[in-house]
């Protein structure tokens, strides 16, 4: 692990009957699962069963239609606040300021979430997934490969207790994959890990798995 | 408590400097605003003179001027957040209020730097009488947080929504009106040397108003 050492914070997640609707379309459908730190579980299933819906539900992007989702770190229950503190996601759908560099768009996150030392926190996160050489190259230039490094180095850049992964090594060739290898490598036995994820090799860095399935993709409630 | 108003305070402050960066860098609304407002007050000096003895005219082409000039860009606020798909990254490090309370920072320094150029240039293209000096500042203080704050809530109200262009019109009309016509007939009144309390205290309810309701509405703006 580069940088600061991460202090090893018990996370337990649990989803008791979670189920997301986009108006009249399901996005998750009545979920179950009790997971717990540290470990990584990947959060599998056929395209539009809910992987990303799922990952947006833990982050709080999204609320529940039914059911309840509670996340706790240190055996208290995160709010709005406090879970964007201590959850990182990275996602396809991410972006960042063309206009800026990739330190500066790092810098920003850094300095929202009110990190102690921002320019130390983004020298590690750049450096964790090879984009220290870059960092002050604008992100319009980049291409989608060094596009989702950034995601990873953003995910990571706060070092949080639960990290989640989605799709990690769309984009990426082999050493961006050996990256994304790394970082849930590095993080494993720190935090607790989601990677939504059905390719095999991503798979296989799992040690558990959330299986979502009992819907195909656009169907309604 | 103290803690979180401080992480608060932190997370608009950092949103505020990324604004204006991000302005600097690209120019998206300071250079067309300005443009606006140069030509407009040109176009009409050329045609129509000096407006000197006319303060109905002139108070009413004052607010249209610092309206249209700021409006094209501080209604774009959230909108370009959401074009550029960087509303995700915002929303993961802030909640919704430290990033409208941010913007809404960064659209009234972006409206005093619009009056900074439109006033001076106002007052001489159109031969616009001396002012009260302390009335008139108290109308364009409250007649700005007031259009900051409508432009700042409705564009985040219609910023992830189909044909936020039109909506943007229809919803900002009724929410603009007032302020308006409470900043015109201030201006004018000063110009006249009229009593305008009421004109001031309508403007200062309203500019309370709006900052009240959007600070109870901005949490509950993207819930999905």
């Amino acid at each position: 692990m580069t940088g600061a050492a991460v202090g090893v914070r018990p996370v337990m997640l649990e989803a008791k009957g979670v189920t997301h609707l986009y108006g009249r379309r399901i996005g998750l459908q009545s979920i179950d699962f009790r997971v717990e730190s540290p470990g990584v579980y990947a959060v599998t299933g056929p395209n539009g069963s809910g992987k990303s819906t799922l990952l947006r539900t833990i982050v709080g992007l999204l609320r529940p239609t039914s059911g309840t989702l509670s996340v706790q770190v240190d055996g208290r229950p995160l709010d709005g606040d406090s879970r964007r503190a201590r959850i990182g996601l990275a996602s396809p759908e991410l972006s960042f300021y063309e206009e800026f560099s990739a330190a500066e768009n790092l810098r920003f996150a850094a300095e929202v979430r009110g990190l102690p030392d921002p320019k130390a926190a983004v020298h590690d996160a750049l450096a964790e997934v090879g984009l220290s050489e870059r960092a002050q190259d604008m992100v319009s230039g980049f291409s989608s490969g060094m596009k989702q490094r950034l995601r990873l180095a953003f995910a990571v850049l706060h070092r949080p207790a639960l990290l989640l992964l989605d799709e990690p090594g769309s984009h990426l060739d082999d050493a961006g994959r050996s990256i994304v290898r790394s970082v849930v490598e590095r993080w494993r036995g720190n935090a607790l890990v989601l990677v939504a994820t059905n390719d095999p090799e991503e798979m296989k860095l799992a040690t558990g798995r959330i299986e979502l399935r009992g819907r195909r993709l656009g169907d309604t409630a | 408590m103290l803690q979180a108003g401080s992480n608060s305070a932190v997370a608009v402050w950092a949103i505020l400097r990324k604004e204006c960066r991000s302005e600097w860098r690209t120019r998206y609304g300071l250079n067309a605003a300005l443009l606006f407002a140069v030509t407009a007050l040109t176009a009409v000096s050329f045609s129509a003179g000096r407006l000197g003895d006319r303060q109905d005219l002139l108070a009413s082409f004052f607010w249209i001027v610092l309206l249209f000039a700021t409006l094209s860009s501080i209604s774009h606020a959230f909108v370009r957040e959401v074009e550029g798909h960087t509303l995700l990254m915002l929303r993961l490090v802030a909640s919704p209020t430290q990033i409208a309370l941010g913007k809404l920072l960064f659209n009234l320094l972006f409206l005093g730097v619009i009056e900074l150029v439109t006033v001076p240039l106002f007052m001489v293209l159109m031969g616009a009488p001396a002012p009260h000096w302390g009335t008139f500042l108290t109308i364009l203080l409250l007649g700005t947080l007031s259009l900051a704050a409508s432009s700042t809530l409705v564009s985040a109200m219609i910023a992830q929504t189909r044909g936020r262009g039109a909506l943007f019109a229809g919803v900002s009309l009724p929410v603009l009106l007032p302020v308006l016509a409470a900043a015109v007939g201030g201006t004018r009144g000063q110009w006249q040397s009229h009593d305008v309390t009421g004109e001031i205290k309508l403007l200062a309810a309203y500019a309370v108003a709006l900052l009240a309701v959007s600070l109870l509405l901005y949490d509950h703006l993207w819930e999905e």
